[in-house]
């Protein structure tokens, strides 16, 4: 292998992580720099870039080559997409080795997704909220949140062929009400999510806030939403392909009683 | 009180402990002398006492007491007192012999309210009145068997070269079994093995008996044995009862086996049985061709290929009720589930739904063992294999003319698989002793493996005397002639091992993570023993094998007994948190320190899994007698999908022959929330009465009830994250 001259920040590897990669035992790489301000964020760590998160992105091949238990690689973060050099790279060889490659990203960030997208093969995507600057703002904690490019990062997904993994923290007071259900479901649907989500390419994933791991003191002080909350919310949704992930839910579940959907992978 | 007595001329009379008072007589010292050092024969071959040295003693003692005026005289008191003076005149054996054993009054209170270090020794016992007891009775037991075994025996577990498992259960108990059901289901049951104190059932006609009787098979084989009891092939040979069953009714069948399995509250002190099942989806090569028993015969036209079908079917079902769990919600942690992986499950594609959900119930309990024939040192298509309860393998290779026998349950031959003894080697101890000497050290692992052997030898002796006397009854029972249900020389005789990693960082520098000289040099110790091992076995005509052990207390008791014994090595060596530890050892000895398990890389290491993996799993093919790979899944909700993937690889692709994925439960007393990790308030109702289950032990365990060292590891173990 040729030494590469590309350098990263990425502090973190998790050798092996059973819930980052639909469907598959995956390494995740962490990526470090962020251009949200999210109150809930579970991995503010990494929110800010050092010096000591630098390396040469050969080091981080390195680990993935060796791992034999994987069947596929996830990058995180941050926000992943800003070192898109890095990413690319790293995509190529994830690609090389058979394992199949993905990303979080915010959405925020179209242009860049777009030139990654045929190297990937699932993308999760954050759905903060409704899909409008005001209510974007409340979370993220930035002045411009630009939910167009949201909307343009989903379009970007949906109508390529990577598995759409959509997901959004449900925060009591803050996105947990029906009207935010609706709205976007309303935003999904005209961009093909039933559709994509019947052939089994795309799913929403409601997920549990948890009060005690978030950013800032304002959201420590809430309380996390019940299982029942996000089973309701899932229904309301009116979505195929619907599942919420809570503590006491013991694992991923798709939401029984919903419209029919096939099952995914 | 008469005066004679208060100026010394008489002995005050004597407060027995049968009860009564009476004057004190010198003669019954000399009797009771006369009489009880025969034991000094019996158990050491050593000589009784001779009378004329009896009289002396009891002369003096009287002699003592004038003397000491006391107002006050006890039957304990006097034998306290002949028994120092059998010291003073070098009678130690006979000493060990006449002394009592008992235990402080403030030891017994302590117990009865539930505290001091006997209160977390076995993460099993919550505090009952059976518990309270059964402690009591093990304190007495245990001191009794470590004045009757041989002093360098004794000595080397006192002073942590080994540590033999269950003592309190030395004399009278073998150490655990993986029954053939076949037996009960042809000869029908007898709980207390002869059928004079228990009705006499017998063979089961109907699927609910059946399953009645598997339990209560568990339930009586526990009060003979020490350790697990299981039950190998059983979704197999329960299958026959199955017949006429749709999946509805098969179903409710499991879901009564699960709750009689843990609600059975009545084994060794008020805990359930500790107890396993292996479950095979289909039916295994070596079965297919073999005739059905069940309803009291031996089915001439029928085969267990026959049945395939309901043995995936039960299988099914097992599964689900687990996946469900009990009315609160919360996990079976008995029996515990071995789910057998063959080539065949995982390539056939109709029996994907089990494997679905042995890992769903790993994502969801983390409950499921995998039991993993494919490797080729398993012998598992050909042989019969299980692995059982505490991580331990036994298996019977499938040459001989006796495994055909037994196959066809010929005259009632049938499998008999199990373990006699566990006896446990500190192999950091080892490293010290040698000098850190890479060539002194196979001498040294002799000669303390040379202890366990005599110490194995003397089991082995013990229990057959036991046995040939019909004083293990349910297990040497013989209904209508049958064959004995045990066979008890057939039972494993094994040698465990704590803190390899350890041994190699004293010898090498490094542990087993860090550099390949430590790998290399535990691989050639554990070849090594192995050696040895097959050399006892040819000598002795015994069955010897080589196993990680749990290491419950041990890990503990080797790492503060090196601490007190090898001060300037250990401090250097032992796990977990020293500094807490370093004030209590010498008093409480329940301190957060410990060495690793077996020849497991330490918990706290920070490695991949992959890493660790390719370290542990070259060493499973020579602990034929048993090891455990545990995955610690760091996540709080893993996905199924993913895990079975991962279950996929370790399965074929590697030499991993049984492993578990342990999940952290955390359980609400207030509105019975049942979820993943350890939090300190229920995400539910908020509230901080909450109960925590992990395992580290080698099963699911309320983590209040684990020692310091246990909840120390807890703490330490690494779960997978680490920097770049």
């Amino acid at each position: 292998m040729r030494p590469s001259k590309v350098r990263v920040f990425a502090p973190e590897i998790l050798p092996l992580s059973l819930c980052d990669y639909l469907g598959e035992p995956a390494c995740v790489i962490f990526f470090s720099g962020c251009n949200y301000d999210c109150g809930y964020c579970q991995n503010w760590r990494l929110k800010a870039r050092s010096k000591e998160h630098l390396v040469n992105i050969d080091k981080v091949k390195e680990s993935i080559r060796k791992n034999r238990l994987v069947t596929a690689c996830k990058v995180t973060g941050g926000e992943p997409l800003l070192q898109l050099e890095a990413l690319s790279e790293l995509g190529r060889f994830v690609k090389s080795l058979g394992l199949k490659f993905g990303i979080d990203t915010n959405g925020s960030l179209p242009d860049s997704l777009r030139a990654l997208i045929p190297t990937l093969d699932l993308v999760s995507i954050d759905i903060k909220t409704a899909l409008n600057e005001g209510e974007y703002r409340k979370i993220t904690g930035v002045g411009k949140p630009c939910v167009d490019a949201v909307r343009r990062s989903l379009e970007i997904v949906m109508s390529s062929k990577v598995y759409a993994d959509l997901r959004m923290v449900v925060i009591p007071g803050y996105n947990d009400s029906k009207e935010v259900a609706l709205s976007v479901a309303g935003s999904l649907r005209p961009l093909g999510y039933e559709e994509k989500a019947r052939r089994g390419m795309a799913s929403l994933t409601l997920v549990e806030f948890v009060p005690e791991n978030a950013l800032s003191e304002e959201f420590r002080r809430l309380k996390n939403p019940s299982a029942e909350d996000l089973r309701s919310l899932a229904l309301a949704s009116g979505l195929p392909n619907v599942r919420i992930t809570h503590r006491a839910a013991g694992f991923y579940k798709e939401v029984e009683g919903g419209p029919k959907k096939k099952k995914e992978g | 009180m008469t005066e004679a007595v208060l100026n010394g001329k008489l002995p005050p009379p004597v407060r027995r402990s049968d009860g009564v008072i009476i004057p004190f007589d010198k003669e019954l010292i000399v009797k009771s002398l006369l009489k009880e050092t025969q034991l000094v024969k019996t158990l050491y071959g050593g000589t009784p006492m001779k009378e004329e040295d009896a009289r002396r003693i009891a002369d003096e003692v009287e002699e003592d007491i004038r003397s000491m005026k006391l107002r006050f005289l006890s039957g304990p008191l006097i034998r306290e007192l002949v028994s120092v003076k059998l010291l003073e005149h070098g009678f130690d054996k006979q000493r060990n012999v006449y002394t009592r054993v008992g235990m402080p009054l403030y030891d017994v209170y302590s117990i009865d309210n539930s505290e001091g270090y006997e209160a977390k020794e076995n993460a099993n016992l919550q505090p009952n009145p059976e518990t309270f007891h059964k402690k009591k009775a093990d304190f007495l037991s245990k001191e009794s068997y470590l004045l009757m075994l041989p002093s360098n025996v004794a000595d080397a577990h006192l002073r942590g070269d080994i540590h033999i498992h269950d003592l309190e259960y030395w004399g009278v108990r073998p150490f655990c079994q993986d029954w053939d059901l076949r037996y009960f289901f042809y000869y029908g049951l007898m709980p207390d093995g002869t059928g004079t104190h228990t009705s006499v059932a017998g063979p089961a006609k109907h699927a609910e008996v059946a399953m009645l009787h598997a339990a209560k098979v568990l339930g009586a084989a526990q009060t003979n044995f020490a350790g697990g009891q299981g039950f190998f092939n059983f979704t197999v040979f329960m299958a026959p009862y199955l017949m006429e069953m749709d999946d509805r009714k098969i179903h409710q069948l499991a879901q009564m086996f699960l709750y009689e399995m843990t609600q059975l509250y009545v084994a060794r002190g008020g805990q359930p049985v500790f107890s396993s099942i292996q479950i095979e989806s289909g039916v295994p090569k070596v079965w297919q061709e073999a005739p059905v028993v069940s309803h009291g015969k031996v089915w001439k036209d029928m085969r267990y290929g026959d049945l395939e079908g309901k043995v995936h079917a039960f299988a099914n079902a097992l599964l689900d009720e687990y996946m469900k769990g009990d009315a609160v919600g919360k996990m079976f942690n008995f029996p515990k589930p071995e789910v057998v992986q063959r080539t065949r499950y995982w390539n056939d594609k109709s029996f994907e739904d089990i494997m679905i959900k042995a890992a769903q119930l790993s994502a969801k309990f983390g409950s499921t063992y995998y039991d993993n024939m494919i490797p080729a040192y398993r012998g598992g298509e050909d042989g019969v294999s299980c692995f059982q309860c505490c991580a331990y393998a036994f298996a019977e290779d499938g040459r001989s003319e006796s495994f055909r026998r037994k196959i066809l349950f010929e005259d009632g031959a049938h499998f008999s698989m199990g373990g006699m003894q566990v006896v446990t080697l500190n192999m950091p101890r080892l490293a010290y002793k040698s000098g850190g000497d890479e060539a002194r050290l196979p001498e040294v692992l002799r000669e303390t493996m040379s202890v366990a052997k005599e110490a194995h030898l003397l089991k082995h002796r013990l229990m057959k005397h036991q046995f040939e006397r019909g004083l293990v009854p349910f297990a040497s029972q013989r209904p209508r002639g049958a064959p004995p249900a045990v066979d008890i020389d057939n039972l494993s005789h094994t040698i465990g091992f704590a803190g390899m990693n350890e041994m190699v960082e004293h010898m090498t520098g490094y542990q087993l993570h860090e550099d390949q000289s430590a790998q290399r040099l535990a691989l050639k110790t554990l070849i090594e023993m192995d050696r040895v091992r097959k050399e006892y076995s040819t000598e002795t005509g015994m069955k010897f094998s080589i196993a990680r052990t749990p290491a419950e207390s041990s890990a503990q008791r080797f790492a503060v007994a090196d601490m007190i014994h090898y001060t300037k090595f250990a401090r250097e060596l032992v796990k977990g948190d020293l500094e807490a530890a370093l004030p209590g050892y010498r008093e409480s000895r329940d301190v957060p320190i410990y060495y690793t398990n077996g020849a497991h890389v330490n918990v706290a290491a920070q490695v991949p899994l992959y890493e660790r993996l390719a370290i542990e799993q070259r060493f499973f093919p020579i602990l034929k007698g048993g090891d455990i790979f545990h995955v610690w899944l760091g996540e709080v909700n893993p996905d199924p999908d993913a895990l079975l993937k991962l279950n996929r690889r370790l399965a074929n692709e590697s030499w991993i022959g049984y492993w578990s994925h342990t999940k952290d439960i955390t359980m609400c007393m207030s509105c019975g929330y049942v979820g993943g990790g350890l939090n300190a308030r229920c995400p539910v109702c908020g509230s901080e009465s909450l109960k925590h289950y992990s395992r580290i032990t080698g099963y699911y365990q309320d983590v209040s009830s684990w020692n310091a060292a246990k909840r120390q590891e807890l703490r330490d173990r690494y779960r997978v994250r680490i920097s770049a």
